[in-house]
């Protein structure tokens, strides 16, 4: 089936060229909606299988039917990059995906921050999870999922960005890795996690220029490719996205009108969200794309560009997730983390549940300052003083 | 064989959130609405990984909601006035604000659910194959006075087929020839009386909605009415239910309408007794059952009409079960006593005073007692034919 679409793909892929664009090799399947909900709840083809990525997939086969928020395509940042169409698409639709998949490989291959990334994550991918039926085999399947729980828990805290190994070191799992007294297997389950989530931090860390830049390709490419009748109705699609591409899009094709594409081809390679979005958003770019900033009590917007792009910023910075840093007053045994945004409270039912975790990993009392409280969690269980 | 990961991962998932489910089912099922848009909505997060979460805050980023396509037209967006808000957070990759996802089931998977915990709870037998399955078997089944029954299709209706041949014949050849078909016309097949006349059922179910119709006495009706389910649906594969719910005046509802039910007004017994009669008109099934659910006594002056078409209900149904809901344990007097004597002395009503998980138990075990004395009935009645 996919011969069907080789001349498209090689057309695409000469445009591509044309425009100065550059990428590994990309190979192309098509396959069907389940196949595409099972690889994008697991991230990858052959990850290990675990119980939360069971929650997503049925969330995506579900959505799948939908056909609003269905998935049309997925590609994977290896090398080569592997990109899977949905047999359902149309031809016109197809067409549109694999212009817009040749985006993500040309950012994949170019930009700075994917160069630490693991192109050759397939296969370590298996290798881990390979070692998990092993283990599970070895020491039981309880007890490898509660560490992998535990370990999937704590694996938000990777920053594949810091390279000051002093910073990195404040960040739960780096610390674990370093200190905390694991076994063996569990030393090297926790070392395959963080792999993993390093991978995917890159990828969540670039997500709004990631995907603005594959529909901004996608534009550029299909502009030149199809009729001027075929276009209109394919532009209007185009904005039709969710946020992440809409707001990327939008970014891109303003900084090409404004400096030129050769400029937007800079940002791509030395950019990531947040310094995009620092250098790109404007006044009139929050209106156009209708952001704010929303207070749910007073139930009004701000448009103010600076808290548009403070919130904006904080939430790619961190992941939207709570700051968490292990405090350096801890010594030995004493494990203390600290909520760095004091004033944002954290959800208190959580709390418990993220400490248990941590504590089943550190085996030793591990203590929480957040709430403008002190929150321990030892063998008796949670206290807070 | 490929493995399907994304299948195996689900029925993991699938299994946390029903030991998750099970634990919280006496808080579910006491709901007042049970069933929105066909899907019963619980109180517990889609099943997470314990991270850490921030807690509902005041302010968060958001996007005018269908502002989306509205991205790149000149000048488009603004929406200041819209009032439909989409929080961002999750969409960027970041903390969904906002509403949080609820685990939603579909009331069948609920109610299969709540069976197995209650059926555990109470140590009732559980049917995994059709009661019915053990009748076919005896030996005092007569001997079947079709045609000649021998065979394969022993069942096979003869007569129907032949007709149907001769039309099939006619139709097609012109000729009026019995030249049976088997592909074409051997689809009609004799059902076996003693099973006939025992696999369908019409069950009303009627909800007393006045007054303290909340907490633990919907706990008590709906656990009943769910192991009800589970031995009524295997006994009577084909079962038409009605619902019915009253106070002054009686009504039909629809099932999800008679799981979600305001309480109001007084008690009028009488009401739902008339209206269960009124909707077996037609009804054709061998086996009717009524099952009257009420906390309290029915209001004055009601009393003897309430008796009046009780005696009327118990001639209509095959079995008329009145379940006195007593959470608290009162004494029973007025209408529920009267009930109760009548059912200890006459045939066609059962009496269930229902308090706990114990009694429903008893409750169980009388009307399977039920199920014994009809279906020996049946066969006596048949030898003597």
């Amino acid at each position: 089936m996919i011969q069907e679409y080789q001349p498209v793909i090689r057309e695409l892929e000469g445009l591509a060229h044309d425009r100065g664009l550059a990428f590994d090799p990309v190979v192309f399947q098509i396959t069907d909606s389940d196949e595409i909900a099972q690889v994008a709840s697991m991230g990858l083809p052959n990850r290990f299988i675990h119980w939360y990525w069971g929650g997503t997939y049925k969330e995506l086969v579900l959505q799948q039917t939908k056909e609003v928020f269905s998935i049309l395509e997925l590609v994977l940042n290896t090398n080569p990059s592997h990109a899977f169409l949905r047999s359902t698409n149309t031809y016109l639709q197809n067409v549109l995906v694999i212009a817009h998949v040749f985006g993500h490989a040309d950012f994949f291959a170019n930009n700075h921050w994917y160069r630490k990334s693991n192109k050759n994550m397939l296969n370590l991918a298996e290798q881990h999870a390979r070692l998990i039926r092993c283990y599970e085999a070895q020491y039981g399947r309880d007890r490898v999922e509660k560490l992998l729980d535990a370990l999937l828990t704590v694996a938000t805290s990777v920053n594949a960005f810091e390279r000051s190994p002093q910073e990195q070191r404040k960040r739960l799992i780096y610390y674990l890795e370093e200190r905390a007294p694991l076994e063996e297997f569990e030393r090297v389950l926790l070392e395959a996690i963080r792999e993993e989530a390093e991978y995917f931090d890159i990828i969540q860390r670039t997500h709004i220029i990631n995907e603005g830049w594959a529909t901004f390709v996608e534009a550029e490419l299909l502009n030149r490719l199809l009729s001027a009748k075929e276009w209109a109705s394919i532009s209007t699609q185009l904005c039709n996205r969710p946020a992440p591409y809409t707001i990327g899009y939008t970014l891109f094709a303003h900084v090409r009108d404004q400096d030129g594409f050769r400029r937007a081809l800079e940002l791509r390679q030395f950019y990531e969200d947040v310094s995009l979005i620092d250098t790109a958003l404007t006044e009139e770019l929050v209106r156009r794309l209708d952001i704010f900033v929303y207070d749910a009590k007073e139930k009004q917007k701000s448009y103010d560009l600076q808290k548009v792009k403070e919130m904006l910023i904080a939430q790619k910075l961190f992941k939207g997730e709570p700051r968490i840093e292990v405090d350096p007053a801890s010594q030995g045994r004493d494990l203390l983390l600290a909520h760095l945004d004091e004033d944002r409270k954290l959800e208190p039912k959580r709390l418990g549940l993220f400490l248990r975790s941590v504590y089943s990993l550190w085996r030793n009392p591990v203590k929480l300052r957040a709430n403008g409280k002190v929150y321990t969690y030892d063998r008796r269980g949670l206290s807070s003083t | 064989m490929k493995i399907h990961r994304g299948r195996i991962a689900q029925h993991k998932h699938d299994q946390h959130l029903r030991e998750y489910l099970k634990q919280n089912l006496n808080e579910l099922i006491q709901q007042k609405e049970l069933i929105i848009d066909g899907k019963v909505k619980t109180q517990i997060a889609t099943l997470d990984l314990p991270t850490l979460k921030f807690a509902e805050e005041a302010q968060y980023l958001a996007q005018g909601a269908g502002s989306a396509g509205s991205g790149t037209g000149a000048g488009a967006g603004g929406g200041a006035g819209d009032d439909r808000v989409q929080a961002l957070g999750g969409l960027l990759g970041g903390d969904h604000h906002g509403k949080e996802l609820r685990v939603e089931l579909d009331f069948d998977e609920f109610v299969k659910l709540a069976q197995e915990v209650l059926l555990d709870e109470l140590q009732l037998p559980t049917f995994h194959e059709p009661a019915r399955q053990g009748e076919v078997e005896s030996q005092d089944i007569p001997e079947l006075d079709d045609l000649d029954r021998i065979g394969i299709r022993a069942d096979l209706n003869l007569e129907e087929t032949m007709i149907q041949s001769l039309f099939r014949n006619a139709r097609e050849r012109g000729t009026l020839d019995y030249d049976v078909d088997i592909q074409q016309d051997a689809w009609y097949f004799v059902e076996d009386p003693t099973t006939f006349q025992n696999n369908r059922s019409v069950e009303v179910y009627v909800l007393d909605v006045s007054g303290s119709m909340r907490g633990e006495y919907l706990s008590l009706v709906r656990k009943t009415i769910f192991i009800l389910w589970h031995y009524l649906e295997r006994r009577y594969p084909t079962n038409l239910r009605r619902y019915v719910v009253f106070q002054d005046v009686a009504e039909e509802k629809t099932r999800d309408e008679f799981f979600c039910v305001e309480s109001s007004g007084g008690t009028h017994i009488s009401t739902g007794f008339e209206k269960a009669i009124e909707l077996l008109e037609g009804a054709r099934e061998y086996d009717k059952f009524l099952f009257m659910f009420t906390d309290g006594e029915t209001s004055s002056g009601d009393f003897d009409l309430a008796k009046k078409r009780f005696e009327e209900a118990r001639g209509a149904f095959d079995l008329v079960i009145y379940c006195h809901v007593n959470p608290g344990g009162r004494g029973i007097g007025g209408f529920s006593e009267y009930v109760q004597e009548t059912a200890k002395a006459q045939e066609g009503a059962a009496f269930a005073n229902l308090m706990d998980l114990e009694t429903i138990r008893g409750a169980m075990k009388d009307f399977l007692a039920f199920f014994d004395a009809q279906s020996k009935r049946r066969v006596s009645e048949t030898v003597r034919r």
